[in-house]
């Protein structure tokens, strides 16, 4: 009985987790290249949060307003320093540690879906550690299925005390 | 006052609940029971804390200015918090304050001795106390101001957190005041009723593992000495007020292990239990600090984990001098953390009782009984916040052992370890698995606190209902915030 529970409960948490899925499956659209001009200031990026789709090729040009800056995208293997007054680049990939390259943007396919954090990287000032900014690569699984495992989990709970309480058949 | 027909109605069948395991540590391992006997035990413990304060309100006046680059600031709120709140809370309780350094001077004046115990008369004790030992007002015997000292820094976390200096003063000046209450009142006042860290590890340590327990209740009850309350030759009276014999709660027991030293009847056990199984909040004060902490939690993630530049202009306001905006955001964490979150509670209190078909219990009784939901909730809550603050910024604290003032020092040869975030890519997984075993908890205990509240499992189910929606409703706010 104890053990039947126990899977209702799991059944429904993945079964919500799928439905959240299914439903964000069908938001994908066709790929596209996207220009952004990203300003970096002490303690925020931007536009602070940007949106593409999956495998679509993301330009990102980058504008230090105030002090040095850095820009380092989780998952996708990028860092960069920005300088003021002065547009071009110093990109890396930390995979290869510090062999810094110059360069006027950022290219790069969003291969990898969901939602990724660009984060200063070059020490800016007091608040430094929790300058962020974000990158949502559509779609943005990890989000739904988060949504319907909680909810399934809730079902699936609820549903635990119904039985015991109703001594209702399954 | 008579029950109704649904009330008579209801009490027909309860579902038999498992209180849990008890593991007794000091029978397992009956080193660790030496150990905490020993006279030497919470000095040493208290003597390491106190060093590692001292360097670090040193680090704050002396050193770097920049924050990821000062002890101040990594050792206390990136490494400690994430200590206390993920891992010592939830499986240690209150362990941090057997070896918390702030009331360290206010003992050794109270006591006039580091080790030694000093048997004589002082009120109801058996040991003598030196300082004034005056009685805290009872008004005060709560934890309001605790939960209020806490929205306080919560308010002016942005200087707290990133500035080593105002690190350093904000601490320094919390030593010198549970300094000045150990002088003036009796015993702990200082951690029992004013500290604001205290209050947030005292109501979390109810869900913790570990509680420190009688054996034997009846044992207590026959006892004559008392020697856990008051204190003998072998150890202090305990130092939080507590009596072995009624404590059932980890709310005020510091685990600082006297009564282990001074019980006569070798009555105290050192028990693991399952996670969040002590229910009982006693009283408002209680719950309305487990509606700041979610409150807070809430903010925290979106200043600390967020990407508006606006929201950190606004909490940032000694640098940006946006104070207008400083002001809205005070504004707004107070009244949500002290009106909108307990104002939600009340109406689901009230919805509670409609839906228990209850008379008898009023909705006070069920508003503080239900609030108890948010503690494992509001822990999970902030270890789902804390962990990306550890996994992120963590690579700071390796550089820091070999400079610590950021002085150019590099004593362990990493000083130059640069920052890295650490999984960044399975951060969101552990939230929602935390996230998910906190929504576990409250509603698990949503229904038998319905249950030993209304004595019915259907008026349980049935009240149920609101509460575990609103905890999913707080959940997925979370899941937003961290992934959306």
């Amino acid at each position: 009985m104890k053990l039947k529970l126990v899977a209702i409960v799991t059944i429904l948490t993945l079964v919500g987790g799928m439905v959240g899925l299914g439903i964000n499956y069908f938001s994908v659209k066709k790929h596209v290249r996207h220009d952004f001009l990203i300003k970096a200031r002490q303690y925020s990026y931007d536009p602070a949060e940007i949106k593409v789709d999956y495998n679509d090729t993301v330009h990102i040009k980058l504008i230090a307003m105030d002090v040095v800056h850095g820009f380092y995208l989780e998952n996708y293997d990028i860092d960069a320093q920005i300088f003021p007054n002065d547009k071009t680049l110093k990109v890396r990939r930390p995979s290869e540690g510090y062999n810094w390259k110059d360069a006027s943007e950022i290219v790069f396919v969003a291969n990898q879906k969901g939602k990724f954090r660009y984060r200063c990287s070059h020490t800016c000032g007091n608040m430094h550690p929790f300058m962020q900014g974000v990158l949502i690569v559509k779609p943005n699984n990890l989000l739904y299925i988060g949504i319907g495992m909680v909810i399934g989990f809730l079902i699936g709970m609820l549903a635990i005390f119904y039985v015991r309480i109703y001594n209702a058949k399954f | 006052m008579k029950q109704t027909k649904s009330e008579v109605e209801n009490q027909e069948y309860l579902i038999p609940e498992n209180k849990g395991f008890r593991i007794d540590i000091f029978e397992k391992i009956p080193i660790i029971k030496q150990i905490v006997k020993s006279r030497y035990y919470q000095f040493t413990l208290t003597f390491i804390g106190l060093f590692v304060f001292f360097i670090v309100i040193l680090g704050g006046f002396i050193g770097t200015p920049i924050g990821n680059r000062n002890i101040a600031i990594v050792l206390i709120w990136i490494f400690w918090w994430f200590l206390l709140i993920s891992i010592l809370v939830p499986f240690l309780g209150r362990f941090w304050c057997s070896m918390c350094p702030l009331p360290f001077f206010g003992d050794f004046f109270q006591r006039l001795s580091l080790i030694k115990v000093r048997v004589g008369k002082t009120g109801y004790l058996r040991n003598k106390i030196y300082g004034l030992n005056k009685k805290w007002p009872k008004a005060l015997n709560n934890i309001w101001i605790p939960n209020f000292t806490f929205l306080t820094l919560c308010s002016f976390s942005a200087v707290l957190i990133t500035r080593p200096v105002v690190s350093s003063i904000v601490l320094g000046g919390m030593l010198l005041v549970a300094t000045f209450f150990g002088l003036v009142f009796n015993l702990r006042t200082f951690c029992r009723h004013v500290c604001p860290v205290s209050g947030f590890i005292g109501l979390y340590s109810k869900a913790s593992m570990l509680e420190l327990r009688s054996k034997d209740k009846i044992v207590c009850e026959k006892c004559t000495e008392k020697g856990c309350f008051r204190g003998n030759e072998k150890g202090w009276g305990c130092p939080w007020s507590e009596y072995m014999g009624k404590m059932d709660r980890n709310n005020n027991c510091g685990l600082c292990m006297e009564c282990v030293k001074t019980c006569p009847n070798d009555n105290i056990a050192l028990n693991i239990r399952p996670f969040s199984i002590e229910r009982n909040i006693k009283g408002l004060d209680e719950s309305w600090k487990a509606f700041i902490d979610v409150g807070t939690s809430h903010a925290y993630s979106m200043i600390y984990l967020g990407a508006s530049g606006k929201l950190k202009d606004w909490v940032n306001a000694a640098e940006s001098g946006d104070w207008v905006g400083f002001f809205t955001y005070v504004v707004a964490l107070w009244l949500f953390s002290l009106v909108v979150v307990p104002g939600i509670f009340y109406l689901l209190s009230l919805m509670i009782r409609k839906l228990s078909n209850t008379k008898t219990i009023s909705v006070k009784e069920i508003f503080i009984a239900y609030s108890y939901i948010l503690i494992p909730l509001g822990l999970m809550a902030w270890i789902a916040f804390s962990i990306p603050l550890i996994l992120i910024n963590g690579s700071y604290v390796i550089s820091i052992f070999s400079d610590p003032f950021g002085w150019g020092w590099d004593l362990f040869g990493t000083a130059n370890f640069h920052w890295q975030p650490f999984i960044p890519d399975y951060i969101g997984f552990i939230q929602i698995a935390l996230l998910l075993i906190g929504l576990g908890y409250a509603i698990h205990n949503g229904f038998f606190i319905g249950q030993q509240l209304f004595n019915s499992a259907k008026a349980a189910f049935r009240g149920l209902i609101p509460i575990a929606v609103f905890s999913t409703m707080i959940v997925i706010a979370f899941i937003l915030f961290f992934l959306g």
